[in-house]
């Protein structure tokens, strides 16, 4: 079998209305509403025991010694386990070359690097006795601190401590870059300046904590885990514990969000997996909002310093970027390293920018690992590209939205290839922000307007032009994996059919989605189709859904499946129209001879003959009625060339956000009075998931333009957050309306012209903010170098800016 | 030797529940969110932080709304409980879940009962400028949808403008 997949629906279908572009309703939501959804906490077995983890107190530390005997006195607790006991287990495994191994065992052995991490896991009949005891092996163990790091300042000083002892230093990842071409640029240009940009460390938070439960059977072990990728949990316990694989089922139950953070494999995946086996019966844990602050991978904690060469004229000639990400202690699979290299990678965004040179370091500090989190890595380089384009305008004197028309990528420049390798097939680019300004052009009047009397309110504006790479490549990230999924689809006796994927749910409606492809595919209606997913037993292998692949993926597999079992289907019912194969055209779930609309035969009888009345088949046909796509996206790559180039992504859509905010003088207080969305993913499956897609993803990214930070005190590395008081979640008064309107620019390259979505909403809010509280206290001089953007940063930088002119 | 380890104490938890009536030999400790879940096992009441702050876990006791991981099941000894499974009657939607449903205010389905709950427990007559609903639902927390389709779906069945 060749890789060759095709690209459309098969032209035998004849369909009277199309499923694909239709607001079809979401099949997902009947149990929520109800309660009736099976989420993991949902899940208990007969003779279950509950488990809590022994987290570390301190952020970095030896562990001395650990006293697990008042513990184990405690009535009701069954076990305690330390990382002594899991000996046989192997450590995390370290398969990106270019990187320093970190090889963290799933309970820590004799060092601890972040307050958090698991040490020892108490097995208990209940939660609540489970956490007593947790809290009675803390109290017994003995740790002899160490100097802790912070942040990057600390982690990078001359002397500073070491998080691994046989590192020369704390950098995970080290790549300097040098362009000749970027040295010219810079001896050319007019003007340069120097400037320093900041991402503050924030989250995904799904609303659903983590959660696994494991069992055994005769060698044979089950575990759900709220995950985003059952199947890479499999292998990763199998290559970890040494059970063979296909005796792991690995169950992603219903999932209350992810967002990124959920793709990781935690130890608890493994520990859980482990336990169940040791004690021989069903064990879960589940995991509290506290651990899931503490432990739930962190992301975006990015510091970009930056050397623009810019002419007189508002022209950027370079762009010299080094992305330091500050990563945690780095003990987390997979890596948090791929991050800042998306960062780089996508750091233009929608503009086409002459040179660019992007320097890559990962720097490990006593801080929760960081990792995946919806736009990894993208919001983090716009905020820093936007904030370059209005510096340069403001420099220039350049009206902020024509610096950006002259840069934007133009329908003609398609293909294009990004400085990092991105090849950006197709886009709106251009169109879609000229929409924007104009939508938000409408609602700026107004809102000056509304406070033109009070002088202690300003008013402004803000853009960003956005790529969103999507179904990126895993081996980048893992050093493993790559970018196929898969799709089995069997049509049963009754004409009804079911879709294995590989990929997984967790609550974006990719069940709808599915079934919308799948009918299409096989010109049946969305009702005519089960999906599965999410379980490593009925579902074909898979990475998962993360990087807003599921589209592609989803479309590229399902299309080779059913274009496989059309072509059997049709030679069946060939044979049974007493036919010629070629002569047979499929209308709404009948085959029959084109031009003649009887007699038909339909997919029920097909499948009856395939299954069950196989005496009917042609002579000498196999029976059955079920095929597998492996689907390996086009276009997409998973090494970089000579030259460092990668097209890690295979595609990318694209986008403009513009936004209009208030700001008020005296108190900095900001409230975002209007935001618009331009988007732009290609053909789109299901509009208004789509646009749910849209809304959630502005509103994670207002939280990190506004309000989410993680802070940790610098003297001991501890977090100063336990619980939503500490970090702020944006509620429904924060989160503003927004207008979302979408152009359809088909992918060329990829099935059915699909881009996929997710992120892209994400990525835009940061750099807007910034660029409209800029725009409002323009003659104040105020300029926003970090995020979050809030009333206390607003009037730190109007103090800053009119110091030695008096503060207003 | 008496046990005087901190889940040893026990209490007589007695309730109706969605019209159910039950009673329950618990640890005193015991949070009424896991009283509902784990106890009489109605699993649709979810918890989400544990600290009184997301909503998920709200349900309404004896008329009002309030969140059921951060009382004691003790504390609602007596009491008349409704959770999100006495919403619909033999599996008709109420028109907010209908709502919901319509108008794509729901993606992951983890915080919509609380959302449901609090809904419920109000006079939609106190509710009647679109900001007073965003106020209204500013006690709930969600991660996915944004809740712009939350407030299109519940000003849809009361009937508020959006301006």
């Amino acid at each position: 079998m060749t890789l060759d997949s095709p690209t459309r629906i098969n032209p035998m279908i004849r369909h009277r209305a199309s499923h694909i572009g239709r607001a079809v309703p979401r099949r997902e939501d009947r149990s929520p509403l109800m309660g009736r959804q099976r989420y993991i906490a949902d899940l208990k077995l007969p003779g279950m025991l509950e488990v809590a983890f022994v987290r570390s107190p301190e952020a970095h530390a030896r562990i001395v010694s650990i006293d697990t005997a008042p513990a184990l006195a405690l009535p009701g607790v069954h076990a305690v386990f330390t990382g002594a006991d899991l000996a046989d287990v192997d450590l995390f495994p370290h398969k990106i070359l270019y990187i320093q191994p970190v090889r963290q065992p799933v309970l820590a052995l004799d060092q601890v690097r972040y307050v958090g991490s698991p040490y020892a896991a108490v097995v208990a009949t209940d939660r609540y006795v489970a956490e007593d005891a947790a809290t009675l092996v803390a109290a017994y163990t003995e740790f002899e601190p160490l100097p802790t790091v912070a942040d990057l300042d600390q982690a990078l000083a001359e002397n500073a401590p070491r998080l691994y002892d046989d590192w020369p230093d704390n950098y995970l990842v080290n790549f300097p870059a040098e362009k000749p071409e970027v040295t010219q640029a810079f001896e050319e240009a007019d003007h340069t300046f120097s400037d320093t940009y900041v991402s503050q460390r924030q989250t995904g938070l799904p609303l659903e904590c983590r959660g696994v439960l494991a069992d055994v059977h005769d060698g044979y072990f089950t575990v759900w885990s709220s995950t985003q990728s059952p199947h890479i949990v499999r292998t990763t316990i199998a290559e970890m514990t040494g059970i063979p694989e296909p005796r792991i089922r690995v169950i992603a139950p219903a999932m209350g969000g992810g967002f990124g953070t959920k793709t990781h494999i935690y130890p608890e995946d493994v520990v859980m997996t482990w336990i169940a086996g040791k004690l021989g019966r069903p064990v879960r844990w589940l995991e509290d909002r506290f651990e899931n602050l503490l432990t739930g991978v962190h992301a975006r904690d990015q510091r970009h310093e930056v050397d623009v060469a810019y002419d007189d004229d508002g022209t950027i000639r370079a762009v010299r970027c080094k992305a330091i990400c500050d990563v945690g202690s780095g003990e987390i699979f997979m890596p948090g390293t791929a991050t800042v290299f998306v960062t780089g990678g996508c750091l233009t965004g929608g503009y086409d920018l002459p040179n660019m040179e992007v320097h890559h370091f990962c720097v490990v500090t006593n801080k929760t690992p960081s990792g995946a989190y919806r736009g990894f890595g993208v919001p983090e380089g716009m905020f820093v590209m936007e904030r370059i384009i209005d510096r340069v305008a403001r420099l220039t004197g350049t009206d902020p939205v024509e610096i950006r028309r002259r840069m934007i990528l133009q329908e003609d420049q398609m293909p294009y290839e990004m400085h990092g390798g991105g090849r950006i097939d197709s886009g709106s680019h251009a169109k879609a922000f000229e929409r924007a300004v104009e939508m938000i052009g409408e609602s700026l009047e107004l809102v000056r307007a509304r406070y033109a009397d009070d002088p202690d309110v300003r008013v402004g504006v803000g853009y960003t032009n956005y790529v969103e790479p999507t179904t990126p490549t895993y081996h980048l990230t893992t050093g493993f994996w790559a970018g196929g999924d898969s799709a089995t689809i069997r049509v049963d006796p009754d004409g009804s059919v079911r879709v294995g994927l590989g990929t997984t749910a967790l609550g974006q409606g990719t069940e709808t989605t599915a079934a919308q492809l799948a009918a299409e595919s096989l010109g049946l209606h969305p009702d005519d189709v089960t999906v599965v997913m999410g379980d490593t037993d009925r579902a074909p292998y898979g990475l998962g859904a993360w990087g807003s692949r599921s589209a592609i993926v989803m479309s590229g597999s399902i299309l080779m499946a059913a274009d496989r079992l059309i072509t059997k289907a049709r030679d069946i019912a060939a044979h049974l129209l007493e036919a010629a194969a070629e002569d047979v055209v499929l209308s709404d779930g009948n085959f029959h001879v084109s031009g003649s609309d009887a007699p038909t035969v339909s997919w029920s009888q097909v499948a009856t003959s395939a299954w069950v009345r196989t005496l009917d088949l042609p002579r000498g046909m196999e029976p059955g009625l079920e095929m597998t796509g492996y689907f390996e996206p086009p276009e997409l790559e998973h090494l970089p060339d000579m030259s460092g180039k990668v097209n890690a992504a295979a595609s990318w859509s694209n986008g403009a956000h513009a936004g209009v905010v208030s700001v008020r003088i005296s108190t900095g207080e900001i409230k975002i009075e209007d935001y618009v969305v331009v988007h732009d993913c290609g053909t789109m499956i299901n509009p208004m998931i789509i646009d749910g897609q849209v809304h959630g993803g502005v509103a994670q990214g207002i939280a990190g333009a506004m309000y989410e930070h993680f802070q940790y005190d610098t003297e001991t590395a501890r977090p100063l957050f336990a619980s939503f008081m500490e970090y702020l979640y944006p509620t429904c008064s924060e989160v503003p309306a927004m207008t979302v309107e979408h152009f359809e620019t088909p992918s060329p390259e990829q099935p059915l012209g699909v881009k996929g979505c997710g992120e892209g909403g994400t990525i835009g809010p940061a750099a807007v903010v910034a660029g409209a509280v800029d725009d409002a206290l323009a003659d104040l001089g105020v300029e926003i170098k970090a995020t979050p953007v809030t009333p206390s940063a607003i009037r730190e930088a109007i103090r800053e800016a009119t110091a030695g002119g008096g503060e207003r | 030797m008496m046990d005087t380890s901190p889940g040893s104490r026990e209490v007589d938890v007695a309730a109706t529940i969605n019209g159910m009536q039950v009673t329950h030999r618990v640890p005193a400790r015991l949070l009424l969110s896991d009283f509902i879940r784990d106890v009489v096992g109605l699993t649709g009441t979810h918890v989400g932080c544990e600290h009184g702050y997301c909503g998920a876990c709200t349900v309404i006791v004896d008329g009002d709304a309030i969140r059921s991981c951060s009382t004691l099941a003790v504390q609602a000894d007596g009491s008349t409980i409704r959770t999100v499974e006495d919403l619909a009657t033999d599996g008709d939607l109420t028109p907010m879940q209908q709502a919901f449903h319509e108008n794509h205010a729901m993606q992951c389905g983890f915080c919509t009962a609380g959302f449901l709950m609090t809904l419920e427990s109000v006079d939609p007559d106190d509710y009647r400028e679109p900001e007073q609903v965003v106020d209204l639902l500013s006690g709930n927390l969600c991660r996915c949808t944004g809740y712009q389709n939350i407030v299109n779906a519940v000003c849809s069945v009361w009937e508020v403008e959006r301006s």
